[in-house]
């Protein structure tokens, strides 16, 4: 019975794809990002537009940090406008949101002549208090997204695996900022293997596509204008990837790096990237 | 002018940044030589006072009305005005279109883009060819910011060169020469923008410049082409303020070699101090006094604590400004209270000082509050920890929080002799100095201290202390979920049988009172049971061994009686010292009880002493299993404890009833003895 339900919901409407988060707020490459798209099949850039955060005075979510886009992707890569929402917008439904989402990114579109978009995608760190209206936001969106052919999708914390699944297309599997950022002294709060561990036995039955996304940034904290930086060791991303895979393989189908940038790519090794993105 | 400040510092600012996090640390930085006074916050002060003096307003001027203020100019007729205001109008309306593409849910159109740029030329004309009329600053300032805006940094940087910067000092030539230095930056001339932000105590343009250029050398090749450049402050400060987060990263846990603070290792920190010494020796600086204190400060944090003293005694002696000289005071009580013996000499110093700290509190930017902060965790708790009742109160006087968890923890003798200490007039000056500055809660200290004998099952003691209290206290001091806890919840149920869940979110639907002072019945009951052991015997006694282990595991830190011990409950504690293990205390009444003739009694007990909860909060204590990390598999393993009280104690209960019939439902139904039994059957 349990591998039947497995089949029916495990990653088989996602297409094996290689993807990047773009988290700048300027949307432009330099060199060594094009090669990387290119050495490495990326077909998906999932770009962060904006942010959604509650005004200063607490009363409604507005857009926060929007990007600027003073470049375009390669041809032939698929962009998925991303949108960061922090989960305090989520304590109580706030009216017409999901429709001022969608119509801000269709806008953002058409300003900046932002073609080949096919999906969007909404991140958020929802909690158990905030699950229900972001669940509800989640379905609004998809009801302004149906005049299109949009395809929807969010992030899955490793703590969200345990509550019922979000009302969209698939899941991206946020297999970073694992730790608590207030004991980086003990573990490395981007990811250690050892706080994934307890939440390997919810992937196989999580019935949701998911995809898997993977850090290879450096974390900079600026506390009191001094930089402190955390950096994940490639074993240790690929020792958590095998970990995953073995208890859900078909996460191997959808890969996402956590973020595009040419320090990220300088800092691993080529083959480590090509482990990454081995399906 | 909220918007203009806003936009005129939006092309500067792109700090090379992603995530940032930031909490209130206990270990701020001791190096300020100078104050935030933060460039944006004040031009926009000034701007706004001149509009209130404009428009002849008596109120707080807060946010720019263009359309008020035009009404006001044509009122008293003053054309130019009107004409500048117009445009400025047009000029804020493309503002508003950057604004509306970072922060507003109508995001530009096409069409917007596009009025946007013929609006910003049209403006910028107008603009230029009013710059020899009497609103010439005013006028100069919307050129140049349409220039900005539309990246013409080479026409900005022209016009103030030839310009601009002869006219008379404005808030408004402020703004063109922040402008002006951002333009420098925007052309690749760093130094020249970075000494002129410095000047203008614009901070946050400087960190973008410098972001990933501050070094020692740096400081010294700055130093080589003009020992006063203003920048030398800001990059010197960073630089200690570096050097002081790593030394503090060294002493507040392992890094695992994943952590990289900008890398100021010792050999840097020694060059430096040697270039401080130059620097005080060329006689080359006005401020001589914060080269010093730089050198003193890097040599103590390097360890170096009696050249740093006589050096910081050097530094205050030297020229600088006042905050300078202040920061050198701070930095010299901090290294003398974590240096010196305790003494009373020493106490009337630290009197004065730390009068004089407190003098300085909630002024400036926060400095002296946070440099408190630090002293106090670090240097002035430990100079007084042999002496319980001043540190006590310093920690109370000084703020630190950490003064709960230490009263939590302290021996009660040591609280009630604080107790004391706070209602007895001191005899040393030092004494009385302290009881001059904080009060306490008497009641909250009696609870406590009643509550710290109930943890140390002294039940006598525990009566004397909460038998103080009015039962109006409990109602008033304790939350809404304590008294719903505590109310709801009875003591006397065994637990390993019935948990008494509750739903936290009904604690608020009606209010919940005490009606009677439960701890102190609890004290009460504990105490008769206890008192009257050595009269029972045989049934009766295994019988009162077994309610009084019911109590201690109800009342131990993992029990649903929580309350009688803690004002709250958190997963993660455990049994902590001067207090015993209420736990262990039932599982050994349960070990007795076992020894019972009366065969359901028992069978009751040794189950009981399975309940993984009666081992929970010990310290080190392990469960019948567990999954450990293992370093060699680089993974959890799983693991049977065979040496742990629990195994042990459902073997024995295995061993009793495994090859019985008719067993008890709370033996059959309970999941994890199940799990051991089909794991010991194969594992014997």
């Amino acid at each position: 019975m349990i591998s039947c339900g497995k089949q029916r919901y495990q990653d088989e409407s996602l297409e094996q794809s290689n993807g990047v988060y773009y988290w700048r707020t300027d949307l432009h490459l330099d060199s060594t990002e094009r090669a990387f798209l290119k050495q490495h099949h990326i077909n998906k850039v999932y770009c962060r537009y904006f942010d959604v955060v509650m005004s200063d005075d607490g009363t409604e979510p507005k857009p926060n940090a929007t990007i600027a886009f003073t470049d375009t992707l390669p041809a032939g890569i698929e962009l998925i406008p991303t949108v960061y929402i922090t989960e305090d917008c989520m304590h109580k439904p706030h009216k017409d949101l999901a429709e001022k989402l969608v119509k801000r990114i269709m806008q953002m579109n058409e300003t900046n002549h932002i073609g080949n978009v096919h999906e969007i995608q909404i991140d958020c760190d929802y909690t158990s208090k905030s699950r229900a209206t972001y669940y509800q936001f989640l379905e609004q969106v998809r009801h302004h997204l149906s005049p299109t052919s949009y395809h929807l999708s969010t992030t899955i914390r490793l703590h969200q695996l345990s509550m019922p699944v979000p009302p969209v297309d698939y899941g991206v599997l946020m297999v970073y900022n694992t730790g608590d950022p207030r004991k980086w002294q003990e573990r490395n709060p981007i990811l250690d293997y050892r706080d994934v561990y307890p939440y390997l036995n919810k992937l196989a039955q999580y019935q949701l596509p998911l995809a898997a996304a993977y850090p290879v940034y450096q974390w900079i904290r600026n506390i009191q204008n001094v930089r402190i930086e955390h950096t994940v060791e490639a074993a240790e991303i690929l020792k958590v990837k095998k970990a995953l895979e073995k208890e859900r393989p078909s996460l191997s189908k959808a890969v996402i790096t956590y973020h595009l940038e040419t320090d990220n790519i300088n800092r691993y090794k080529t083959e480590t990237y090509e482990e990454i993105y081995h399906h | 002018m909220k918007r203009f400040i806003i936009i005129s510092l939006l092309c500067v600012l792109a700090m090379p940044m992603m995530a940032c996090l930031w909490w209130d640390t206990t270990n701020s930085y001791l190096f300020s030589m100078y104050e935030q006074k933060n460039f944006k916050n004040r031009v926009e002060r000034i701007c706004n006072d001149n509009w209130k003096a404009y428009l002849g307003s008596t109120e707080e001027y807060f946010w720019f009305n263009a359309d008020d203020a035009i009404k006001a100019a044509r009122k008293k007729g003053d054309v130019l005005m009107v004409s500048y205001l117009q445009n400025l109008k047009k000029y804020l309306n493309c503002v508003d279109i950057e604004q509306r593409k970072q922060y507003e849910w109508n995001y530009p159109t096409p069409q917007d883009i596009n009025a946007q740029k013929r609006d910003l030329q049209t403006v910028r004309t107008y603009a230029i060819g009013k710059t020899k009329t009497k609103l010439r600053s005013q006028h100069a300032l919307l050129y140049m910011r349409c220039n900005m805006i539309l990246g013409r940094h080479q026409d900005n940087i022209n016009f103030w060169e030839q310009t601009a910067s002869k006219f008379i000092e404005t808030v408004y030539k402020d703004m063109m020469k922040n402008i002006y230095a951002g333009a420098l930056y925007k052309s690749g001339r760093t130094a020249e923008a970075g000494e002129m932000f410095a000047e203008m105590d614009d901070y946050e343009s400087l960190m973008t410049i410098y972001y990933k250029k501050r070094s020692f050398q740096a400081i010294s090749q700055q130093y080589q082409q003009n020992p006063n450049a203003k920048v030398l402050p800001f990059l010197l400060q960073d630089f200690v303020n570096n050097a002081q987060e790593a030394e503090d990263a060294k002493t507040e846990g392992a890094l695992g070699g994943k952590l990289f603070i900008r890398d100021i290792n010792q050999q840097e920190s020694v060059q430096m101090q040697q270039f401080c010494q130059k620097v005080v020796r060329e006689g080359k600086t006005e401020t001589p006094i914060m080269w010093q204190s730089a050198k003193a400060w890097l040599e103590y944090l390097a360890g170096k604590k009696q050249e740093a003293l006589k050096d910081i005694n050097t530094a205050m002696q030297m020229e600088g400004t006042q905050r300078m000289k202040d920061n050198a005071r701070v930095l010299k009580f901090f290294m003398t209270t974590a240096t010196a013996k305790p003494s009373d000499s020493f106490d009337t110093y630290f009197t004065e000082e730390l009068t004089w700290l407190q003098s300085k509190q909630q002024t400036a930017d926060g400095f002296f509050d946070s440099a408190l902060r630090r002293i106090s965790y670090q240097a002035i708790v430990p100079h007084y920890q042999n002496k319980p009742e001043q540190q006590l109160a310093l920690m109370i006087i000084t703020n630190n929080t950490d003064y709960i968890e230490r009263m939590e923890t302290m021996p009660v003798a040591d609280l009630e002799k604080f107790f004391y200490y706070t209602k007895t007039p001191g005899d040393k000056p030092f004494d009385q100095f302290l009881q001059r500055q904080f009060q306490i809660n008497d009641s909250s200290y009696i609870e406590l201290i009643g509550t710290k004998y109930m943890r140390l099952a002294k039940w006598d003691k525990a009566i004397e202390w909460l038998s103080k209290l009015p039962l109006t206290y409990f109602n008033y001091h304790h939350s809404q979920e304590y008294l719903y806890y505590s109310t709801a919840r009875k003591y006397d149920v065994e637990p390993w049988l019935t948990r008494q869940w509750l739903d936290s979110s009904n604690a608020y639907k009606r209010e919940q009172k005490w009606n009677k002072n439960i701890k102190l019945e609890f004290c009460k009951e504990m105490q008769t049971m206890e008192s009257s052991l050595n009269l029972l015997q045989d049934k009766a006694l295994d019988q009162r061994y077994y309610d009084l282990a019911v109590r201690y595991a109800q009342a131990s830190l993992k029990g649903d009686c929580w309350w009688l011990l803690r004002s709250s409950k958190n997963i993660y504690d455990s049994v902590r010292v001067n207090e015993i293990d209420f736990g262990a205390k039932a599982a050994e009444l349960l070990q007795k009880t076992t020894m019972t003739k009366d065969k359901n009694l028992k069978l009751k007990a040794m189950f009981a002493m399975g309940w993984q909860e009666l081992y929970n909060a010990t310290p080190g204590a392990k469960l019948w299993t567990s999954n450990e990390w293992n370093e060699q598999a680089a993974d959890y393993i799983r693991q049977y404890n065979r040496e742990s009280w629990q195994f042990r104690a459902f073997q024995n209960l295995y061993n009793m009833v495994e090859n019985t019939t008719n067993k008890p439902a709370y033996i059959t139904k309970c999941d994890e003895y199940d799990q051991f039994r089909q794991y010991y059957s194969k594992h014997k």
